[in-house]
């Protein structure tokens, strides 16, 4: 099995604040495979944006990743790093972990590209959306001028401040070049934006919030990424754009074959465009497998709790079956080493104030859960009496609870 | 609206706004104490003689008479004559404009300089030495008074490393460059130099010290905003997320403190000048009220206004043309 192109093994993510240690990522595993289209559902806070930004080494101070090793797999990039860190390199796979910080930012944009939930904000407001994305482009086009280098590709003497300073005031020796223009266009066009040569030159405010996720896609693929990372690609959207923009995703998946980490706290999202399923909660996978494993079949009462909520179009019921309680701290001092949605689950037994590890759980073998139920039935017998955890249950949660969602930039 | 109407039509709001400060300037006068009659007659003059100076400085008209005269005087360039001296006021104000237009850029380029470079250290090595460093440095600018650190300058560097002059410039800019180019002689240009450090780095301190903590949380607030994440995802180089992207953004509002406060340097150089025994329209404006000089006073004051009234033109302009949002309406 050596097709997943993206490996992530026990990865840990903490943000070190004044007030303790979040642990927005703890000890997090999951396998995507080439051409797939991997979906990451949870709650807000739950660590999902957290993960991806770690994935493109984009997790600010006071965040950092602690632990684990992210393997990344192209046959052409383990060759380049091999010679200069060898023990980066392992079954034809690097550890990104394992590669300096310039080496892995050569990445972004070529191996690994992100779009953002919020299109408005994730463009610069100064510069027209053709120039943004003929930048991209030509980032890309000077990485790959030299392709057996494995040097800081984007730290060359290319982009110092001499030469920006220079740019400013001759036109030729402007950053975005003729060429990277056009290819520009070409990607707008692409993505399905009427006249681009004209809406190129227009600056991101001109734009609707559809078109300007259509731009965002557009600039995401300027360097041909393997992984796409959708971060919660449509929530700022209209339904009907979400639908659209949706659809485009997968249209351009399906041309170039790339692979999608889809992020959403959206099931209906999942279900129309994912292969695969993560569910997380708490900074940890809870639950993964195939689509039908974890739509059908679902094992973890969280994820059964999440599909549970979803509101019956046909209106059987006039209520909503929300899940009880709110997502716990991810304060390191305040955790607690059980399985951290034992406090609102409906089936808590004594086993549950162990962590779980990670049961192999019916359906495909990819189906997965961090969930004692996996392996035994439930039995009133072994249950926790009610209210055993709401002695925990201080204010101090309400306060620490927006500190962990602020950990994970929702 | 083109960028061409944009600016016409400042220019007209601009032609109203010095109209109001010519009119204040020239109400100023009458709501002052103190005759001129007093500081030009003789001391000992009687009655007759008084009248006659009255007359001939124009006062024993009514106001309104002499407010048009004075206005209509001034669209002719007329800013009628001193009354100590007997030069027109145009010629004398003028003649002391470039030293202070000079001491202005000259404090303005100190400030760029230095503020915009600490300012980019600062926010990028937050938490670090270099920050606390700058940071502590723009408290101290700030909270530094002109005048002293004028004295405490020429205390130390001139009188007590003996290094650069004190006071009294003999060259101006353009004999200096003249005297450069057409004779082949630095020695102008050094001694303007040398005459201006002192000036520019008193004056031009607070300036620096503001725009250091401008720099600093403007662009703190812009890498915080997630088109710089974006940036970064796609591939582009710290550098260039940076200084094309962040720096840019954030130079965008302080672009218009710059303008407002080169306005006020012109006006508000007074102290800086007089603790330098500048030539420039500061002394001047200090030694005319001593005497009641009131062509002199009005004069200046209306020149400072019409530098404020361009400057603000010409600022507003650059805003638009920075930032896209900003139409020109």
């Amino acid at each position: 099995m050596h097709d997943e192109i993206l490996t992530i093994d026990n990865l840990s993510t903490k943000f070190f604040t004044e007030n303790g240690t979040v642990r927005a990522v703890n000890d997090l595993s999951l396998r995507v495979g080439r051409g797939d289209v991997f979906g990451i559902v949870g709650e807000s806070g739950s660590g999902k944006s957290v993960t991806a930004r770690s994935v493109m080494d984009l997790v600010d101070s006071p965040g950092r990743i602690t632990d684990g090793s992210i393997w990344y797999r192209n046959e052409e990039f383990t060759d380049r790093v091999r010679e200069d860190h060898p023990n980066a390199v392992e079954d034809g796979a690097v550890d990104l972990l394992e590669l300096p910080e310039s080496t892995r930012h050569g990445l972004r944009g070529s191996a690994f590209s992100m779009i953002f939930q919020d299109p408005a904000s994730s463009f610069n407001a100064s510069l027209t959306v053709g120039e943004q994305i003929a930048e991209a482009v030509e980032v890309q086009r000077r990485a790959h001028a030299n392709p057996r280098s494995t040097r800081a590709r984007t730290s060359g003497s290319n982009y110092s401040l001499k030469n920006y300073a220079l740019s400013t005031v001759f036109p030729s020796k402007r950053f975005v070049t003729r060429a990277s223009r056009d290819r520009a266009i070409e990607l707008l066009e692409m993505v399905g934006i009427p006249d681009p040569v004209q809406r190129a030159d227009e600056y991101p405010h001109e734009y609707s919030g559809g078109m300007l996720q259509r731009a965002m896609i557009a600039q995401a693929l300027a360097g041909e990424p393997d992984v796409l990372i959708a971060d919660e690609p449509t929530t700022a959207l209209d339904v009907t754009i979400q639908a659209q923009v949706l659809d485009l995703l997968a249209e351009l998946q399906e041309e170039t074959g790339m692979t999608i980490l889809l992020i959403t706290h959206n099931l209906g999202v999942v279900a129309r465009m994912c292969d695969r399923v993560g569910v997380m909660y708490a900074g940890e996978i809870v639950e993964r497998g195939t689509l039908e494993d974890v739509f059908d079949d679902p094992v973890h009462p969280y994820t059964q709790g999440l599909l549970g909520s979803i509101p019956d179009l046909e209106g059987r019921e006039g209520r909503l079956h929300p899940i009880a309680g709110n997502v716990p701290s991810l304060f390191e001092h305040e955790m607690e080493h059980r399985c951290h949605f034992a406090d609102r689950c409906p089936k808590a037994m004594e086993e549950c104030l162990e962590h779980p590890p990670e049961f192999d759980a019916r359906g495909s073998p990819h189906h997965a859960a961090r969930c004692y139920l996996a392996e035994t039935t439930y039995s009133e017998a072994k249950a926790l009496p009610e209210g055993y955890f709401s002695e925990a249950d201080d204010p101090a949660m309400e306060q620490t609870e927006t500190a962990a969602t602020d950990g994970g930039g929702e | 609206m083109s960028q061409y109407q944009f600016i016409l039509r400042r220019l007209l709001q601009g032609i109203l706004v010095i109209w109001g400060v010519v009119t204040l300037v020239f109400l100023l006068r009458y709501m002052t104490p103190g005759n001129p009659v007093d500081f030009v007659a003789p001391l000992d003059a009687g009655q007759e003689t008084r009248d006659q100076v009255a007359a001939d400085l124009g006062l024993d008209q009514p106001v309104y008479v002499q407010y048009f005269d004075y206005l209509f005087g001034l669209i002719q360039g007329d800013m009628g004559y001193s009354f100590i001296r007997s030069q027109p006021a145009s010629s004398i104000i003028f003649a002391r404009l470039p030293a202070t237009i000079e001491l202005a850029l000259a404090a303005t380029i100190v400030a760029i300089i230095f503020s915009i470079p600490l300012g980019v250290i600062s926010a990028t090595r937050r938490h670090e030495p270099a920050d606390y460093a700058a940071t502590s440095f723009s408290l101290v600018g700030i909270s530094t008074p002109n005048f002293w650190l004028g004295i405490m300058l020429i205390l130390l560097v001139s009188v007590g490393l003996g290094i650069l002059p004190t006071s009294r410039r003999p060259i101006g800019f353009v004999p200096a460059m003249e005297m450069f180019i057409f004779q082949l002689e630095i020695q102008g240009i050094r001694t303007w130099i040398a005459h201006m450090i002192l000036p520019a780095v008193t004056l031009g301190t607070y300036f620096t010290a503001m725009i250091v903590r401008l720099t600093r949380s403007g662009m703190l607030d812009e890498l915080g905003k997630s088109y710089v994440l974006a940036t970064r995802a796609k591939g582009v180089p710290e550098t260039l997320v940076r200084y094309k992207h962040v720096l840019r953004n954030t130079m965008i509002p302080i672009i218009t403190v710059l303008g407002l406060q080169l306005g006020t340097l012109i006006g508000g150089a007074v102290i800086t000048e007089f603790v330098f025994n500048w030539p420039g329209l500061g002394t001047l404006i200090i030694n005319a009220i001593d005497v009641r000089d009131w062509p002199i006073i009005q004069g200046s004051l209306i020149v400072i206004g019409v530098g404020f009234v361009i400057i603000n033109i010409a600022v507003d302009a650059l805003y638009a043309k920075l930032n896209p949002k900003v139409s020109y309406e």
